[in-house]
């Protein structure tokens, strides 16, 4: 099986979005495509062909729910894992996220230091765990 | 004989004691010049003011001018007499009560007595006996004392009555409106309509058994807009008809006010937590070097924001947790777990903050813990903050032990450390919000006071204890209990049976109840007997309103529950008919999710104690 190398990461912030590809690219040595909305992710996904998506809960615009539902549609994203970010404040709603089909949740505020970790683990092992 | 004029002018009229012995303004009515004014001498002796008149329709006339307080009349007199003047001054009297005292010297009682039936109060036979007269005035002054008091109170309760900002309406059974305040016609009455003599139901727009019954109920204003209310009712019954009065409370401010409230908080921690996320990023990366090493004085810098970032990061957990257990808004996810399993994980996850103040974390867990129903998210916030706790209180070099033991019905985990205890003067408020041992305490320790207090909240949800034992320099231990969940095992399994008519109480309390057993909830007893059995006896709680006679029923109970534990809870019942029946009992508009926690916790334990070995 071959690892993990291409992920397409969706944040509206602009810092929180700089410290997640420094954190995936720099520390972790992924292929990034940083998106700052639902949208952008929808249009890139084609070329990009991420072997995982990160995608922020709560954005502007297209929500990371309606993304998501919008890159399943795609052809060759059906089997893409995708792992939701989301504030934590909100642990009640990680079973209702697991339920539009995500494979993870990862809380915010996230250790960049080992975020390169976590994913690699859904990536690997796939399924619905949530990791703090 | 009298040099007095044959009228004497009253004072005007001014304030009156009401305790002090009084002076009364008596009209004199007799048309006999002598005996009318020995009698105002008289009077005036006794230190009341008097008036004469000669005649029956000179004394009504003065009945309308004076207003007097008391009035002598003889029977006799020429043109209008005593009898008459009796009548036509009840006739003209409807708004206060004016003693009418009639005199004659006439033999026989049979004039007196028709007078009293024609509407005299009492009577003084002539020759007056001062001493009669002066008792018989005492007497109508006590009297006409106590009139002006309740009138006045009355006059005080219509003020409120009128300018309360809640609805109050009255009506009778079959649900007919009697009465209404200004409030209530504002809110439901048409522009020319008034409520009286209006049904409930079709007035307010919600059906009469449930405003019998339910304590919040969207109701219909005139204009046909709907609105969530409060509602309380008290029955009452004067002379055998049972009568209503509702007061109702409209909640569309406060309902406005809470959900501004949770969506500013919302707000707010996604507003905090959106730089702070960037802030804990960046300053955990700079950290671990990922962007090159740090210069050898910047190293403790970066630490010391590091871990500020984190305090304050705790700190908005802390508010957003209170918030939502204090709001009833906490869900947990209460599954079957392994406590060893859980601690093993929690000494793991707090190991290295315990290192950096040089405490051990040791462990003492055997082998074959039963298990318990918790929220293990939970559970582990709950360890953390009592670890983080000790590890505070310890000297470097110190350990704190985490242990479990368990009896026939509880598991308990032990959090042991060697600090320098708990100054018996703060053991009773250190649960308490905000709270620390003293004020410098906060700052050298770090912490925002509220660890104890949602550790306390979360463990009680959870259906468990949280207590502490310590002394003083020799250390402290927390102690978390929580209820065994052994499926199959033969020790008793609580359980609660709620008997109530209404289906919000029976929502709500199954809300409240469910992190600490299951609830069957039932609209009435009938439908209870199919659920108990001789092996399962549940922990009865029950409402008597709509159920028949209340003490029948609660004999009911007490048969159903085979000497277990029955609660009241219930606004439909009063203390006497509680200890009447050996009850325990919980206001349902007082009492608290804490609070009905507690009692079921309390009646559970009871229980259990019972039903094993």
């Amino acid at each position: 099986m071959r690892s993990l190398q291409r992920v397409m990461c969706v944040e509206d912030d602009p810092d929180i979005r700089m410290i997640l590809e420094f954190s995936l690219a720099t520390v972790g040595g992924y292929d990034v495509c940083m998106c700052a909305g639902g949208q952008l992710a929808i249009d890139q996904a084609a070329a990009f062909k991420p072997d995982l998506v990160l995608l922020d809960v709560m954005m502007p615009g297209l929500t990371g729910p309606q993304t998501l539902a919008a890159l399943r549609s795609q052809p060759g994203m059906t089997g893409v894992p995708v792992v939701f970010l989301t504030a934590k404040a909100m642990p009640d709603e990680v079973e209702e996220l697991l339920q539009y089909g995500a494979t993870g949740v990862i809380v915010k505020p996230f250790d960049p230091v080992t975020l390169p970790v976590d994913i690699r683990i859904y990536w690997e092992h796939g399924g619905g765990r949530r990791i703090d | 004989m009298s040099a007095l004029p044959q009228l004497i002018h009253y004072l005007p009229t001014m304030h009156r004691p009401l305790t002090a012995t009084p002076v009364l303004r008596v009209l004199v009515a007799d048309d006999i010049a002598a005996s009318r004014n020995h009698l105002c001498d008289l009077l005036h002796g006794l230190g009341h003011q008097a008036q004469g008149v000669a005649s029956g329709s000179e004394a009504i006339e003065q009945v309308r001018v004076q207003a007097p307080d008391v009035i002598l009349l003889d029977l006799l007199m020429p043109g209008m007499d005593g009898f008459e003047a009796t009548q036509r001054i009840r006739e003209m009297m409807t708004d206060r009560w004016l003693p009418v005292i009639v005199t004659s010297s006439l033999e026989g009682e049979e004039h007196f007595i028709h007078a009293l039936s024609n509407g005299a109060d009492d009577y003084l036979a002539r020759p007056i006996s001062p001493g009669l007269l002066q008792a018989k005035l005492r007497h109508y002054a006590k009297v006409l004392g106590l009139q002006s008091r309740l009138a006045a109170m009355a006059q005080r309760q219509r003020a409120i009555y009128d300018s309360i900002l809640d609805a109050v309406i009255t009506f009778d059974d079959a649900g007919l409106i009697e009465e209404s305040n200004p409030a209530a016609e504002r809110l439901f009455s048409c522009k020319d309509g008034q409520l009286a003599g209006q049904l409930v139901e079709a007035a307010i727009g919600a059906p009469l058994p449930e405003l019998l019954v339910r304590h919040e109920l969207p109701l219909r204003r005139a204009d046909g807009s709907v609105f969530p209310a409060d509602l309380a009712l008290s029955d009452w019954s004067e002379q055998g008809r049972v009568q209503h009065t509702l007061l109702i409370r409209d909640l569309t401010e406060r309902r406005h006010v809470e959900r501004m409230k949770d969506e500013f908080l919302a707000t707010v921690s996604h507003e905090l937590r959106t730089p702070l996320t960037s802030i804990r990023g960046a300053l955990g990366l700079l950290a671990s070097g990922s962007a090159g090493t740090l210069p050898k004085a910047a190293v403790p810098l970066t630490e010391v924001a590091k871990r500020n970032a984190e305090r304050l990061s705790h700190l908005i957990d802390d508010i957003l947790d209170l918030t939502k257990l204090e709001g009833n808004q906490m869900v947990l996810h209460l599954r079957l777990a392994r406590l060893d399993v859980l601690l093993r994980e929690a000494i793991t996850t707090n190991q290295g903050y315990a290192q950096r103040a040089g405490v051990t974390l040791a462990a003492d867990l055997p082998e074959g813990c039963p298990q318990v129903r918790v929220d293990g998210e939970r559970f582990l916030q709950v360890m953390a903050n009592l670890l983080s706790n000790a590890v505070k209180h310890s000297a470097s070099g110190d350990t704190v032990v985490v242990s479990l033991d368990w009896t026939v019905g509880h598991v308990r985990v032990n959090v042991r450390d060697r600090g320098p205890g708990i100054d018996p003067r703060f053991r009773g408020r250190m649960f308490e919000k905000f709270s620390q041992a003293d004020g410098t305490d906060r700052r050298a320790k770090g912490g925002t006071g509220l660890g104890l207090y949602i550790s306390r909240m979360l463990i009680e949800r959870m259906g468990g204890l949280l207590s502490v034992d310590s002394v003083p320099g020799e250390g402290a231990t927390f102690r978390v209990e929580l209820a065994r969940d052994d499926a199959g095992a033969t020790v008793w399994t609580p359980w609660v049976l709620h008997i109530d008519n209404d289906l919000d109480s029976r929502r709500r309390l199954a809300n409240w109840l469910s992190p600490l057993c299951r609830v069957e909830g039932v609209p009435d007893l009938q439908q209870a007997q199919g659920l108990v059995s001789q092996t399962s006896v549940p922990i009865i709680i029950a409402d008597p309103r709509a159920q028949g006679a209340a003490e029948e029923f609660c004999l009911s109970l007490k048969r159903l529950a085979s000497a277990g534990p029955v609660i009241l809870y219930s606004d439909g019942v009063d203390q006497s008919f509680v200890d009447h029946m050996g009850l325990k009992w919980l206001r349902k508009s007082h009492a608290s999710c804490e609070e009905l926690l507690a009692t079921v916790r309390s009646a559970i334990i009871k229980a259990g104690r019972q039903e094993s070995p």
